[in-house]
């Protein structure tokens, strides 16, 4: 009788049977997960460019940004393309520049956009600046963006003018992590 | 980047399975099977297991995918065989591990050869892990969120546990009857560690803005409860071996248990019985560390503000939108609740020629047909399995139990159990998923159990 329980135990081993495996496999992981996500958005009315009855050359705002300073988040970055897309309608042209600092305000990029004045017609500028490399250090030191919106010649803006003028921009975040 | 790495073998080696011992289960020829029904029918006048070598039981399982699937030495890209594997199993996909050591085992028979009260008494060791498919964060982890604009992340796709525990206990069955045996099992858990995240929910989905370009939110209520572990994670100086020695023998976090069961016989060939496994709880209150981060975030990203200044800063805001905290209270686990039943229907005699039964054997019959019905409680939907079985004493000594089971994990699971008495020792095998192994890499499920007792036989004479 225990042969047949040898038998069972002999069969279970002589015929299990496995492919070939390689665990080693796993080192060749690569992950390489694309993000979108917005950077920025605004929505300034013609007006906003008049203080006090008398139109401002140029306005600005400096804000924190250190998403790309968290080194878990940046190790595996493959690539950034930043885009903006402006609509403007006013009838007045504007500079935009966008300035990237580090942490003493030092400007490290500049992203300069220039846009022409509202004539009747649809009026969207849009850029992509793309990043990689090495210009991915710049947003790594990246601490601080600000924006600054200057006023080309033109007819002076008032209270009643009309129009805006609008952002939005988004990033698209390459990861490669291995 | 070894992050990933523990997330994926963790993925892999957590393919887990249920703790059907459907085999086991009323093959009462193995003292083992009191523990999968107190109230089971089996009679010794006293036994006891080897050391060590009395229950020996692994039990691993992935319903998704198999170990081939992802590394199979067939010249394809590993990416792309891990793709394949997210991409082709469902959220429900779960890997289950169980695995069960006896460390000691005994039991006898109360009072003279009239009575028919049975006590038995034991402590294992058992490693139980079951995680789900976290599909959506795998396509986030694989692909990002560009190419699935409109898609709802499920953030409830986290949902795994895992606890290594021991149990002490201490059963009583009796006959009650001619035809009703009952019996129950009192169980003390103490947990060596134990990590649950079961309770999670929230999404994150992203689609087409219109001020902003997308419309991102972010809606989150995450858990992560773990116990057993902080004393590890900063400046440990003691002697991890000592400690988990200490925690399985009472030095955990406690908890206590039931077990309930009963066999009944209709007529006498004509078997039922059902057993309710681990009613019960383990309350965490040393070592615990728990992460919580729950709340809305609606991304817009920055916004700067011309006039005032006031312009946001996107990482507080997140922050303070999901905070994530850390906790240490309190919580309670309860252990997996198990359900068997089973009806058996038993033909031929076994005092026949055919069987060489001698005397002191009780079994009349040699053959016996019938159902089992396994459940056991997840943080999803219960695992049920069903399952076919033929019994059959081939010899006096040789007692063999195949089973056909269906379950989610696979519908051709074919299992063969064999248990022999040769004089006072007995020795059981037993197996399931017999045709995976053939090729077991590419088994969706395997489990086996085989252990050694000594077993003095019941004596229904007086000496």
């Amino acid at each position: 009788m225990n042969k047949f329980f040898g038998i069972f135990i002999l069969s279970l081993l002589f015929f299990s049977c496995s492919s070939d495996l390689d665990f080693d496999q796993a080192n060749d992981l690569e992950l390489k997960p694309v993000v979108v996500a917005n950077l920025a958005s605004f929505d300034i009315p013609a007006n906003q460019f008049v203080i006090g009855g008398v139109e401002q050359p140029f306005v600005g705002d400096v804000m924190n940004f250190k998403v790309f300073n968290d080194p878990d988040f940046t190790n595996n970055l493959s690539r950034t393309d930043l885009y903006f897309e402006f609509d403007n309608t006013i009838n007045r042209a504007f500079n935009i520049n966008l300035y990237f600092l580090d942490a003493n305000d030092a400007i490290l990029y500049n992203i300069p956009i220039a846009i022409p004045a509202y004539t009747g017609s649809p009026n969207v500028v849009t850029k992509t600046e793309v990043f990689e490399n090495a210009q991915l250090d710049i947003l790594k030191q990246t601490q601080k963006i600000a924006f600054v919106i200057a006023l080309m010649p033109g007819i002076p803006l008032t209270d009643s003018s009309l129009g805006s003028l609008k952002m939005r921009s988004s990033a698209t975040i390459y990861f490669a992590a291995q | 980047m070894r992050k990933f790495h523990l997330i994926l073998i963790l993925l892999v080696s957590l393919s887990c399975f249920s703790q059907n011992k459907q085999i086991l289960y009323n093959f009462t020829s193995v003292p083992q099977s009191m523990l999968t029904n107190p109230g089971a029918d089996v009679k010794y006048n006293w036994f006891v297991g080897f050391p060590l070598l009395s229950g020996i039981a692994a039990n691993v399982g992935s319903s998704g995918f198999s170990v081939y699937d992802l590394f199979a030495d067939n010249g394809v890209d590993f990416n792309t065989k891990l793709r394949n594997v997210v991409f082709s199993t469902s959220r429900n996909d779960k890997v289950s591990m169980n695995e069960q050591l006896e460390i000691f085992s005994g039991g006898f028979k109360l009072g003279d050869w009239q009575t028919n009260s049975y006590i038995s008494f034991g402590m294992y060791q058992e490693l139980d892990v079951l995680t789900y498919m976290p599909k959506d964060y795998a396509i986030l982890l694989l692909d990002g969120n560009k190419d699935y604009l409109g898609k709802v992340f499920d953030m409830s796709d986290l949902n795994a546990r895992g606890e290594l525990l021991s149990v002490f206990h201490l059963g009583f069955h009796k006959k009650v009857s001619e035809k009703l045996i009952l019996g129950a099992r009192g169980k003390i858990y103490s947990s060596v560690f134990n990590v649950s995240s079961t309770k999670n929910s929230g999404y994150f989905y992203t689609i087409q803005g219109t001020n902003s370009v997308y419309d991102q939110v972010i809606s989150a209520n995450g858990l992560v409860n773990t116990s057993g572990f902080t004393n590890y994670i900063d400046n440990y100086s003691g002697n991890a071996k000592s400690d988990i020695m200490k925690k399985t023998f009472f030095g955990g976090n406690l908890g206590l248990g039931l077990d309930l069961g009963l066999t009944y016989y209709p007529k006498e060939n004509l078997q039922f019985t059902a057993s309710l496994i681990d009613i019960g709880f383990i309350s965490h209150t040393k070592e615990i560390e728990s992460y919580r981060w729950k709340g809305n975030y609606n991304y817009v990203g920055l916004t700067p503000d011309f006039i005032l200044g006031n312009s946001n800063d996107i990482l507080d805001e997140f922050n303070d939108a999901i905070p994530l905290d850390t906790l240490h209270t309190k919580y309670t686990t309860w252990r997996p609740l198990k359900f068997n039943s089973s009806i058996q229907y038993s033909f031929g005699d076994g005092r026949s020629s055919d069987c060489n039964c001698t005397g002191d054997k009780e079994n009349k019959y040699t053959n016996s047909v019938g159902a089992q019905l396994f459940a056991m409680s997840t943080p999803r939907t219960p695992l049920m399995a069903l399952t076919a079985f033929y019994r059959r004493q081939i010899f006096d000594s040789l007692e063999m139990k195949a089973t056909y089971t269906v379950d989610s994990f696979s519908d051709k699971n074919i299992g063969l159990g064999l248990s022999t008495t040769l004089g006072k020792v007995n020795f059981y095998l037993l197996a399931d998923n017999l045709l995976e192994f053939k090729d077991v890499s590419k088994a969706n499920s395997l489990s086996f159990q085989l252990g050694l007792n000594i077993i003095f036989p019941n004596k229904n004479t007086p000496d």
